[in-house]
């Protein structure tokens, strides 16, 4: 029997290796798989086409691939930059106190702000696309990560090889290279990680509702939102299979940043 | 934790989705009075002031016009008993019935007339009265319209205009429709339904249905209705058709409700007075607007995109009293298409795109994004230029966008009028870049002669004639035989699924607009016997 510790890492290996193959074949996959094909509409499941095809004939496969490597981007890109956010906030929040102030102030702010609705009005202020949904999302899912880095830039300031350090003369940027950037790194890994699923739902919910990706990109979002359509017509797998494979997604990214969270917590990898 | 309640929603979200796939029920209702329920969508924004724009098409209800088209494009007397045009085309006289009244009881007369076209004149909506110089009363029933220019279009507008009482119109007038047509407004649920009641002092045929309900719903949800049995008359999209509805039988109705592509005529380089681009160097060569129009498969986008409801579209009025039936072409030919590319010089490079003077025939085809039809043809239309050789990206874009781009881009527009002045406004050179009309800055001398000639004409006959021959004269034209400034891909059949009892005639071609034009002949609709 494998110990909790290799099992977290069986794990982990099996997330990334099932989320590199669903992007790898988004990216590698061949384009002639996606073109309409009218002698072959509205074709139900079958093992030419695992999750059929829809009203112009498309493999539903190869788009929900198309569309998940596109989210999987997206998400890349805003968790990155939000976390990026939150990091530089928190480094910011621990210089002195009005400092501090500002931060928490901000982060109230934008939380108590219904995420969507934010989201919306950035993404359609910055006009819509790609740009508008990526800066959307990022401006958005800085907050929570951000309050947990900050408070534990108050911990390890509070601790006494950094008490020493200061009396020995260093500076405070000596103290933060040296002291609390090497402590937060793991937390800053697991938060960009576990942002990850939520920024990719948020984009598929606001491109479903028309205020992300234009339609002519093959988003997830677009997919259910144009499945809707034909729902009543009983061409339920235009959005069943697209919406597992969203859902199915999340849930391996939220394995994933959970299970590192617990190889890399020093003190929770123990307790299990 | 939120994660948890995002995957939990979804899940909830999927069983709401599942749950509502259950099989259809068929408590097809067995009423047969006198009220129907339509679900035809079409709700106006602007209320029903046909000064500003109500009732252009199919039935105003609530007022009346001055003359009719019959089902085929006949003109008829209505509201007049009689109409005379000046041998010089200027002076339109029209003589009035004298038992019309309004449905508050008054007498309908010629200063209701005049109100109306003054109203409409100044309201700067829609209606072009630009070319109305001015018109009086000749008697109590007697009305004189002065045009600035002969115009034989001008028809049109006694056609459309429903005629409003000068007495009662006032602010909330297209809230309170007064007016001398069949059904008066009972009840107006903004958003939700209009309820409408016989006219009891209508000059005309009692209706048969003395009451009617218009009910305002989104796409499936109105087919929902229809399947539930809650509607007599729904108008459904081409995905819907195949769904047997128990009760219920499918209208298929012709149109030139026609989708087509827009070509950019002119070089680029040049700038509207809003500083957006003109002009777009691929489309303006005619080798690949001729070979896209040749080489295009019509019938296959009707098969394939509109399952079947709809017929291949070669003009903007396809089928319609003014339109030259020798614009047909021949499509679906890659191998004319070819030779027409290679003849001007396109030829293909290693990758299968043509190039000329290192050009490479590409270009983005634009569609309003969350036009499902629209949507679809030109990504068909996209893979039907591959083998040509023609490399198409369509792109979805908002109607803000595109009132910037279409200009210097191909756009995937939709007409269809039943009033040949559309044919002036796409057209002519006078009318370059004046909104969507002639965005893509085509211009013929020759065409513009023939569009002049129409517009001049006295007679609608004569007229007729010079719209067939600014189509195609035999040399030059702005059909596809001629310029090709556009390619006109498919007319959209309107489809409706009504009642299996209800009778509601013949109709005329439809125009651009699903829904409120089925309306045209209700007053005549009935159960069948």
């Amino acid at each position: 029997m494998l110990n909790l510790r290799q099992r977290t890492a069986v794990i982990i290996i099996l997330a990334i290796v099932l989320l590199s193959v669903i992007m790898l074949n988004g990216i590698f996959m061949d384009n002639d798989r996606l073109t309409v094909n009218l002698d072959s509409k509205n074709n139900a499941p079958s093992l030419n086409h695992l999750f059929g095809t829809d009203w112009l004939g498309r493999d539903m496969l190869a788009r929900t691939l198309k569309g998940l490597t596109m989210s999987m981007g997206v998400g890349l890109l805003a968790a990155f930059l939000s976390a990026w956010i939150a990091l530089m906030l928190s480094l910011l929040a621990s210089l002195n106190k009005t400092f501090d102030y500002m931060v928490t102030w901000l982060i109230d702010l934008i939380l108590s702000v219904p995420h969507i609705v934010l989201l919306i009005m950035i993404s359609f202020a910055f006009g819509g696309g790609f740009n508008g949904v990526v800066v959307g999302l990022a401006l958005t899912h800085w907050p929570s990560l951000a309050r947990l880095l900050r408070s534990e830039v108050l911990q390890i300031k509070s601790a006494e090889y950094v008490g020493v350090s200061q009396q020995l003369g260093k500076s405070k940027l000596w103290i933060l290279r040296h002291h609390i950037i090497p402590h937060l790194a793991p937390q800053l890994f697991v938060g960009f990680i576990l942002l990850f699923p939520h920024v990719i739902l948020h984009e598929a919910a606001i491109t479903f509702l028309g205020f992300g990706l234009s339609t002519d990109q093959p988003a997830i979002g677009v997919i259910l939102s144009e499945s809707m359509r034909y729902l009543s017509t009983g061409l339920w797998w235009l959005a069943f299979f697209p919406g597992l494979s969203l859902l199915l997604m999340v849930a391996l990214f939220d394995l994933l940043g959970k299970n590192i969270h617990k190889l890399g917590g020093p003190f929770q990898g123990q307790r299990g | 934790m939120k994660i948890k309640k995002l995957t939990f929603m979804t899940i909830l979200i999927f069983v709401a989705l599942l749950a509502g796939c259950r099989g259809e029920s068929d408590n097809s209702s067995p009423k047969k009075d006198d009220e129907l329920i339509l679900a035809i969508g079409g709700e106006p924004d602007e209320g029903f002031d046909p000064t500003t724009g109500w009732g252009r098409y199919g039935s105003p209800l609530f007022q009346s016009t001055l003359l009719t088209y019959d089902k085929d494009f006949n003109i008829q007397y209505d509201l007049a008993t009689d109409y005379a045009v000046s041998a010089d085309g200027l002076k339109w006289t029209v003589e009035l019935r004298k038992d019309a009244t309004f449905s508050d009881g008054e007498a309908l007369t010629a200063d209701d007339v005049i109100f109306t076209f003054e109203t409409a004149k100044s309201s700067g909506s829609i209606i072009d009265l630009s070319n109305l110089e001015d018109l009086h009363k000749v008697d109590e029933y007697t009305v004189e319209f002065n045009l600035k220019e002969p115009e034989s279009t001008f028809i049109y507008l006694l056609v459309s205009t429903g005629i409003v009482p000068e007495h009662a119109y006032g602010e909330n007038y297209n809230e309170n429709p007064i007016g001398s047509g069949p059904y008066q407004l009972v009840q107006w649920d903004k958003g939700q339904q209009i309820i409408v009641e016989e006219n009891p002092n209508y000059y005309g045929d009692k209706p048969y249905f003395k009451k009617m309900t218009f009910l305002f719903l989104s796409e499936d949800a109105a087919f929902a209705a229809a399947k539930a049995g809650e509607a007599d008359v729904v108008s459904i999209q081409p995905a819907f058709a195949d769904e047997e509805v128990a009760g219920m039988k499918l209208i298929q109705l012709e149109s030139v409700d026609n989708r087509g592509i827009m070509f950019p005529f002119e070089q680029a380089g040049g700038e509207t007075e809003e500083g957006a681009p003109i002009g777009n160097d691929v489309t303006a060569d005619i080798a690949i607007r001729k070979a896209i129009n040749v080489g295009v498969d019509r019938q296959k986008l009707v098969g394939g995109v509109l399952e079947g409801f709809g017929t291949p579209a070669y003009t903007v009025a396809d089928n319609l009293p003014w339109w030259n039936p020798e614009t047909t072409i021949d499509d679906n030919n890659l191998q004319q298409a070819r030779k027409i590319l290679e003849d001007s010089g396109w030829l293909e490079n290693e990758d299968g795109i043509r190039e000329k003077n290192g050009l490479s025939a590409a270009f983005t085809l634009l569609y309003p994004a969350g036009d499902q039809i629209r949507q679809s043809l030109s990504i068909t239309f996209a893979e039907m230029m591959r083998p040509l050789g023609i490399h198409v990206i369509p792109e979805g874009k908002s109607w803000n966008d595109l009132e910037y781009l279409m200009y210097s881009n191909p756009v995937m527009m939709g007409w269809g009028s039943h009033d040949p002045l559309e044919i002036y406004n796409l057209y002519s050179s006078e009318t370059r870049g004046v909104g969507y009309y002639n965005a893509n800055y085509y211009s013929n001398p020759s065409v513009d002669d023939y569009l002049n000639k129409a517009l001049r004409a006295t007679s609608e006959s004569e007229a007729n004639s010079y719209w067939k021959k600014a189509q195609w004269d035999g040399e030059t034209g702005f059909s596809a035989q001629g310029d090709a400034p556009w390619a006109w891909l498919v007319n959209l059949d309107h489809l409706y699924l009504i009642d299996e009892n209800l009778e509601i005639g013949e109709q005329k071609i439809q125009p651009h607009g699903h829904g409120w034009p089925v309306t045209d002949f209700i007053e005549q609709w009935h159960w069948r016997e």
